[in-house]
């Protein structure tokens, strides 16, 4: 928690914009009759260039919490700010902009079983209106960094898990977006396939600067982050910081 | 990040609801099926409700002998509607009713369907056997020669064919001409054993094209030969009609010979004029046309159910590729044309199937009313054998038809389209996602 506030109080000093940031947010669900307290108030701030692991139990929030700051859900109090723009202010259209400057990981890879491997990371352009030779080109050369050069006419049913995964980092990299969440990304792939992400992720950290947020339990993962935040019951418990980075 | 205008192309839009139709082609086909029934049947009724008002223009055109009326046994329309099967006219009632007040001339008609052959495979016409000089007489605008005379005094061989007869295909391939043998051939007795018949004529005339449905008349698609050779051959008194001239086309006359006729055969027979058959034949059509319109109606209400249904299923089935969709941020509104784009290719090809088949229908339909139309005034149907009759009504397709069978099968499915498809666009990513 120390370490969080002089965080806190560095970047807020000589105000800085930052990619991603929270103030007391919180997010109940009603279940049944039951309320439950899936963030009891997280603030957070994520600076460009990051590599951020969230971990904790099973249930402690991770997910509902990579929703908000991705725009795929609404807060029940606090705020997320991305890029600066008050996220519960936007309604439709514009959430849907803004979750073009997210690229969105899933454990379950989630990729379009009818759609080959390149068309999968041509979605995200498509909605955005590229014209197909830009999309293409795009969609291919971002398989070529996955290291999926080889495989992009390839259908998900035709790939192993770690590729789909691959497939999936290639989409949620299309169009610049200003950061990556992944959600358990290594949960459903082996541990050998695992490390192979680990080390695209690291790779696209720190060559290309890519933000990166993740929610993870992979020993591998947590071993490269630059900062890591474990979550309890919706409560940060601890930050550290990995790697002599500051 | 891409700044400026984010939106998706429509053409991207369609092509990806195209994808999800071809990976359930069996389903999108049974959902399409109902809108194929439903567009066919309005099609086919569109194009020969159109057809039949072309011919109906054609008749009114051409004018009737409003001074005719037609004498048939039974009380009913054309024999139909019950009547007395033991009573039927002979060819000499002409004399009984010659007598009547206001009648000019009063001409028998036996009719029977025959096959011929000339050089040319055989078909099956219908022959009328009548006085060729009373004929003429009554029906002087439309009883014409177009090749050779009308014969005043017949050899018993002769034969006089309808244009339609004689240039069968209206392309100048002829059946048969002027000087031609043709082989008349009738068939009697039961199906199983019947009893042919045959005798060689000899064709001294072409008729002038008629057109329209040749009511009371003479028609394109009737061979005509004397009375007395068709009494002979047929081996029968029997007629299958009286025509009466009037002495004019007063009301008054067509109503007091009509009320003396049938008082005078004790309401056995029913006497028509040619209005009053037309009257009848455009009801009977406006019966089939709204026959077809209900078919229709239903077929598209069921198709409309099927489709909301069929999509509500996939809606479900698809909640986690819409969550995906979602969260790479596609709008509420792409989602919902995704869905309606699904629903408007669906409706596009059950429009088109549903025009061709439609107008399959139409032309079979056409077929039948043109057998029963053309054997109709002797009575029976003759289905089975090759018709190569010109059509009595030909079904038309014009573009309005066209646009409006499209525009009904799109708006059907856009319409029932709408629910699910408003119900995709409004799921909230989370949740989606979240769905098994
Ligand atoms: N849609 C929901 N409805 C009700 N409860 C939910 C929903 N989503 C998450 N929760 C609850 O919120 C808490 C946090 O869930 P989640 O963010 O998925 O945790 P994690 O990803 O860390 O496992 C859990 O108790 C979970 O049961
Ligand atoms: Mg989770």
């Amino acid at each position: 928690m120390k370490d969080t506030n002089l965080d806190l109080l560095k970047n807020d000093s000589i105000e800085k914009s930052y990619v991603v940031e929270t103030q007391d947010l919180k997010k109940t669900y009603l279940l049944g009759k039951v309320i439950v307290h899936a963030l009891r108030g997280i603030d957070l701030k994520i600076e460009e260039g990051d590599f951020i692991a969230i971990t904790g139990p099973s249930g402690c929030g991770k997910s509902t919490f990579l929703n908000l700051i991705g725009a795929l859900d609404q807060p029940s109090d606090g705020k997320v700010y991305i890029d600066g723009a008050d996220v519960s202010t936007l309604k439709g259209n514009q959430l849907a902009n803004l979750r073009r400057k997210v690229g969105f990981v899933f454990q379950f890879f989630n990729l379009i079983q009818k759609l080959n491997a390149r068309k999968n990371v041509e979605l995200p352009l498509a909605i955005m209106g590229v014209n197909k030779k830009k999309r293409r080109k795009e969609a291919e050369e971002l398989l070529r960094i996955v290291g999926l050069g080889d495989r992009i006419n390839h259908r998900p049913t035709e790939l192993s898990g770690g590729e789909q995964q691959r497939v999936a980092i290639a989409r949620a990299m299309t169009g610049n977006p200003r950061f990556l969440l992944l959600d358990e990304p290594t949960g459903n792939i082996d541990s050998k396939t695992a490390q192979g992400i680990v080390a695209l992720l690291k790779k696209l950290n720190e060559e290309k600067r890519i933000t990166i947020i993740l929610a993870t339990h992979d020993q591998n993962i947590t071993n490269e982050a630059k900062k890591i935040i474990h979550l309890i019951d919706g409560r940060i418990e601890q930050t550290n910081f990995e790697r002599g980075v500051n | 990040m891409r700044e400026g205008l984010i939106k998706m192309k429509i053409l991207d839009v369609f092509k990806y609801a195209w994808g999800g139709i071809r990976v359930r082609k069996l389903r999108t086909f049974l959902t399409t099926l109902g809108v194929i029934i439903g567009i066919t049947g309005i099609v086919a009724l569109l194009s020969l409700g159109e057809g039949f008002r072309i011919e109906m223009t054609g008749q009114f055109e051409q004018g009737f002998s409003l001074n005719t009326l037609t004498v048939t046994p039974g009380g009913g329309f054309m024999g139909f509607g019950g009547g007395d099967d033991e009573f039927y006219l002979l060819v000499n009632d002409t004399e009984r009713i010659d007598e009547v007040e206001g009648v000019n001339i009063a001409l028998a008609i036996i009719s029977k369907q025959v096959s011929i052959s000339s050089n040319n495979s055989p078909r099956t016409v219908s022959v009328v056997g009548v006085n060729f000089t009373q004929y003429s007489e009554i029906y002087g605008s439309t009883f014409l020669a177009e090749n050779g005379s009308i014969p005043f005094s017949p050899a018993n061989d002769t034969i006089i064919l309808g244009a339609g007869i004689a240039d069968p295909w209206n392309n100048g391939t002829l059946f048969a001409s002027v000087g031609d043998e043709i082989n008349i051939t009738w068939a009697t007795g039961p199906i199983s054993n019947p009893i042919t018949k045959s005798y060689i004529a000899n064709v001294s005339t072409i008729l002038k094209e008629i057109g329209g449905f040749g009511i009371g008349g003479p028609s394109d698609n009737q061979i005509y030969i004397p009375i007395t050779t068709a009494q002979e051959f047929f081996d029968s008194e029997q007629c299958d009609q009286i025509i009466i001239q009037l002495i004019d086309s007063n009301q008054k006359t067509i109503d007091s010979v009509t009320s003396e006729i049938e008082e005078l055969y004790d309401d056995k027979v029913s006497v028509m004029s040619p209005t009053a058959l037309l009257s009848t034949i455009s009801g009977m059509f406006s019966i089939i046309e709204l026959f077809l319109l209900a078919i229709s109606g239903i077929a598209l209400l069921v198709a409309g159910i099927g489709i909301m249904n069929i999509m509500i299923v996939s809606v479900l089935e698809r909640t986690r590729e819409i969550g995906i969709l979602k969260s790479l941020g596609m709008k509420d509104r792409n989602v919902l044309t995704i869905f309606l784009g699904e629903a408007s290719l669906i409706g596009l090809l059950g429009g088109v199937l549903g025009i061709a088949l439609g107008w399959g229908v139409s032309n079979v339909i056409s077929l039948f009313l043109s057998v029963f139309m053309g054997s109709g005034i002797g009575g029976g149907f003759d289905m089975g054998q090759q018709q190569a009759m010109a059509l009595s009504i030909t079904p038309i397709l014009t573009p309005t038809i066209l646009l409006l069978a499209f525009a009904f099968s799109l708006v059907v499915c856009i319409l029932f389209g709408l629910y699910p498809a408003r119900r995709a666009s409004k799921l909230n990513p989370v949740e989606a996602l979240r769905y098994e």
